[in-house]
């Protein structure tokens, strides 16, 4: 099975051609990102969740330019490469349409080598991503849903289990069914996981990381409390934003949010300014980006279960940095999670960012002022106008629990393994 | 954890139901003439009930629209109450939210909709007896300066509401109250009142105007909802399904399957404590949880109305703790609806519920909790009782040994018919509002 990618494309749009980008995006938007005329999600294989979007002109702390400037992102199954290829040569007029408005698109006759070299040229690194359970392909996670709907048929009909069976029964009868069927012959043996070679390469990424740090840990340790007490001088005189999002603002944000089981979340923030913020920040997503990797690789992040894909992406060389997700309910309920049980986290990332709540030594304080929080995160929101996942209609906890059934299926199962198994139907 | 709530400047509704007076009904008044409106609302202001009283013959208690406040000149006090509320109840986005669709689409609502009229003023008068409340709703609904757009009688008060189950057992019990009953919630002050720390024992935005007046102070949000309820079509629908093949009505099966979908027993029992039968003795029993002795649903299924509506300790990251139950506590209504209709006419519930934030409360409660398909784990489904059908094949599992039953392609019994978002201020800030312009 293939790991996940974060791919990022971003191109600066023509000035004069900003509001052009605007109407495709809602052209799109309106047909629905899966099956639109541009570029039709849905028939791009491996990919788990894709967004376009327009971070608008703006100005940086210095009152310096910044253009408007597209982007596509996407969670694909490895190797992006292979992303990019199917989608210059199979939707090479959508990308077109989509990215001709851009500086430094080819013109003219537009080849598919062209339009591959673009994208290969306008690719940006993520200093931090998180994958809910990584080597999960798009694909597994399908089938494993119609694994469950096949085997809750099995369950609905008469005389499939019976109710004097024990569970080990049950679950024995529910499997002798299922395996029975051609087309669910896969499932007799488990996932296979993510392949060798990338297992042995995060393997070797975690250990000579552990090591390195161990290493440096009489110089990093000293750097981190002179950090801690730079920041929290700084942290005294920083300002919060008081300003709450305009109603208008709010409505171009929400009028892309709530039709199914899933949103999406993309933000975008200035960095303090100076290098004790920009050290501190990269510092963090280096940590942030070690633990998803190393530590919250399956199911979880520090205890939030809701989180698909979420990358962080500095830009501007550093002058800002994009935060995007794919999330389970609604934004309110995603911000209460970050309250509950991620303030510590957020506040590390994102108190660098100019603006954000007040807080102390770093992870103190920020986001557990609700008020203050969620009015913060609105105001940097920006319109998702395409927005596209695989599976809409399933949460990151459906998904797990697709997967937990099936890998306990080929299993000889003990009455209480088996008891929970049929608990999950 | 102590606090002195202002009772004489709250509204009673607060506090209170008023189940001692069980007659009752809502006005939904829209002002024609700002300035002899203010007049009236100078008033009622005068008499409205408080919280510090308990009326044993009448109540009358008053809350305001965003376009009401807005029509009696308080915009600023807008700039500082809650986007939802200054939005209302219908918008697009909010009607995803909310469940809004379909059977439910604002379009067909008979008031608070798109194509009725606005209403600026809710007036909620409450009686001992039912002619004494027909000559005060005749009296009040016909001041100078406002226009009756309709009135909302409801049902004496009895245990039931109209599927025939006991309602408004769980209530979180406000901080500053006394002390709480055996096994409800007590809760901070601020959850449901402005101008007092809330369970994040922060304070929770609400207007102060420059002049330093703090107006928001002893109000709270209500939401109203008219839920009209098809009780035949209830009980028709659970008929069938507990009817075998031979045609004979089981009705041993039906009863369950109806306290299944519902979490509790007509009695009010709980399934969690009562699992095969009702117990009255277990009537008003409301201390109890999920997460520890009924983690996978066998006794009240998870998908079970009272469960989605208050997953007390049910829910992530670590159910059966106080953790869990702290977070619960920042998502609790305080209900304060009344049944309305008989049988042979149409039947429902005027829904009300109060709070201090209506994104992390109402909202929150309908949309990720009640109508959420997906909720606490689940595929498809929906609140078997009051939620809309959106998905194609609407199901409802009861967890079993050896393996589950499931209900599939469950029709709708709830629709809603109207709805809005109020505030209902403290008595000063109203007089406030309503002051004699100079």
């Amino acid at each position: 099975m293939p790991h996940q990618e974060a791919v990022t494309v971003s191109a600066a749009i023509r000035a004069d051609r900003v509001e052009r980008v605007a109407d495709l995006l809602a052209g799109m938007s309106t047909q629905g990102a899966a099956r639109n005329d541009v570029i039709p999600f849905a028939d791009l294989d491996g990919v788990h969740f894709a967004r376009l979007f327009v971070l608008p002109a703006a100005s940086d702390l210095d009152g310096a330019e910044i253009p408007a400037t597209l982007f596509y992102m996407c969670d694909v199954d490895a190797p992006t490469q292979r992303h990019l290829d199917v989608l210059a040569e199979q939707h090479g007029r959508g990308l077109d349409s989509v990215f001709g408005h851009c500086v430094g698109y080819p013109e003219g006759e537009v080849t598919t080598q062209l339009r591959v070299r673009f994208l290969g040229n306008h690719l940006v690194g993520s200093a931090a991503t998180y994958i809910h359970t990584v080597g999960r392909s798009v694909d597994q996670v399908r089938a494993e849903h119609s694994l469950r709907e096949v085997i809750e048929e099995v369950v609905d009909t008469p005389g499939a289990v019976l109710p004097t069976d024990s569970a080990t029964q049950a679950v024995d009868r529910i499997r002798g069914a299922v395996l029975e069927r051609e087309d669910f012959r896969w499932a007799a043996r488990p996932p296979s996981g993510p392949g060798l070679a990338f297992r042995l390469r995060e393997a070797a990424h975690m250990l000579l990381l552990i090591v390195v740090g161990l290493l440096l840990l009489p110089i990093l340790l000293p750097l981190v409390v002179v950090l801690l007490v730079l920041v929290r001088r700084k942290e005294r005189t920083d300002v919060p934003d008081t300003a709450r999002p305009s109603a208008e603002h709010v409505r171009a944000t929400e009028q892309h949010e709530d039709f199914g089981a899933q949103n999406p979340f993309t933000a975008v923030g200035l960095v303090k300014a100076g290098g004790v913020r920009r050290l501190t920040m990269r510092g963090v997503l280096f940590g942030l980006d070690f633990a998803s990797r190393h530590i919250y690789r399956r199911d979880n992040l520090a205890g939030v279960r809701t989180i698909h894909f979420a990358r962080w992406t500095p830009i501007d060389d550093g002058r800002r940095l994009v935060f995007v997700s794919n999330y389970d309910n609604s934004l309110d309920s995603y911000m209460d999670d970050f309250i509950d049980r991620l303030a510590w986290g957020l506040n590390a990332v994102f108190s660098n960012g100019a603006g954000w709540p007040r807080t102390r030594w770093l992870v103190l304080g920020g986001a557990r002022d609700e008020s203050a929080f969620k009015d913060y995160l609105r105001t940097h929101q920006v319109p998702t106008p395409v927005w596209y996942s695989a599976y809409d209609t399933l949460t990151a906890r459906n998904v797990d629990a697709n997967m937990a059934r099936r890998q306990q299926l080929p299993r000889q199962l003990d009455e209480h393994a088996a008891a929970d198994w049929l608990s999950g139907l | 954890m102590s606090v002195r709530l202002d009772l004489d400047d709250m509204q009673g509704l607060i506090a209170r139901g008023y189940g001692k007076l069980p007659h009752a009904a809502y006005l939904l008044l829209q002002i024609t003439e700002a300035d002899p409106a203010r007049e009236v609302l100078r008033g009622w202001a005068k008499d409205l009930t408080t919280a510090d009283e308990e009326p044993d013959s009448a109540a009358t208690n008053l809350a305001l629209s965003s376009a009401g406040i807005a029509k009696l000149g308080g915009s600023p006090l807008l700039a500082g109450l809650s986007r939802q509320f200054g939005e209302g109840m219908v918008t697009p986005h909010r009607s995803r939210l909310l469940g809004d669709l379909g059977e439910n689409d604002p379009a067909g609502w008979t008031w608070g909709g798109p194509g009725t009229d606005v209403v600026h003023v809710l007036l909620l008068i409450y009686s001992s007896d039912p002619t004494t409340l027909t000559a005060r709703c005749d009296d009040l609904g016909s001041a100078p300066g406002l226009r009756l757009v309709r009135r909302l009688d409801t049902a004496p008060v009895t245990p039931t509401e109209s599927f025939g189950f006991a309602d408004g057992i769980s209530q979180p019990w406000l901080e500053g109250l006394g002390p709480a009953p055996s096994g409800s919630d007590l809760v901070r002050a601020g959850e449901f009142v402005l101008g007092y720390p809330n369970e994040y024992d922060q304070l929770t935005p609400r207007p102060l105007l420059p002049d330093g007046l703090d107006v928001g102070r002893n109000g709270c949000y209500l939401v109203i909802r008219q839920l009209s309820q098809d009780v035949d079509g209830f009980w028709a629908y659970l008929d069938a399904a507990a009817t075998g093949a031979d045609g004979r009505l089981d009705l041993a099966q039906r009863d369950l399957l109806a306290a299944k979908m519902m979490g509790r027993w007509p009695s009010g029992a709980p399934l969690a404590l009562a699992p095969e039968h009702d117990d009255p003795a277990l009537a008003t029993a409301n201390d109890f949880g999920y997460g520890e002795r009924d983690a996978h649903g066998m006794h009240c299924p998870v998908g079970a109305h009272v469960r989605r509506a208050n997953p007390r300790d049910s829910l992530e990251p670590s159910p059966g703790t106080a953790e869990s139950r702290r977070i619960n506590r920042r998502h609790r209504l305080l209900r304060r609806g009344r049944a309305y209709g008989e049988p042979g006419t149409e039947q429902g519930l005027h829904f009300i519920c109060l709070g201090g934030n209506l994104a992390r409360q109402y909202e929150f409660v309908q949309h990720t909790w009640v109508n959420n398909p997906d909720f606490d784990g689940l595929f498809g489904e929906e609140d078997p009782v009051i939620g809309p059908r959106r998905c194609d094949d609407s199901r409802f599992t009861v967890p079993d040994t050896p393996v589950r039953r499931r209900v599939r392609e469950l029709p709708q019994f709830v629709q809603v018919r109207g709805g809005g978002y109020f505030f209902l201020p403290g008595v000063r800030a109203l007089s406030y509002l309503v002051r004699e312009q100079p």
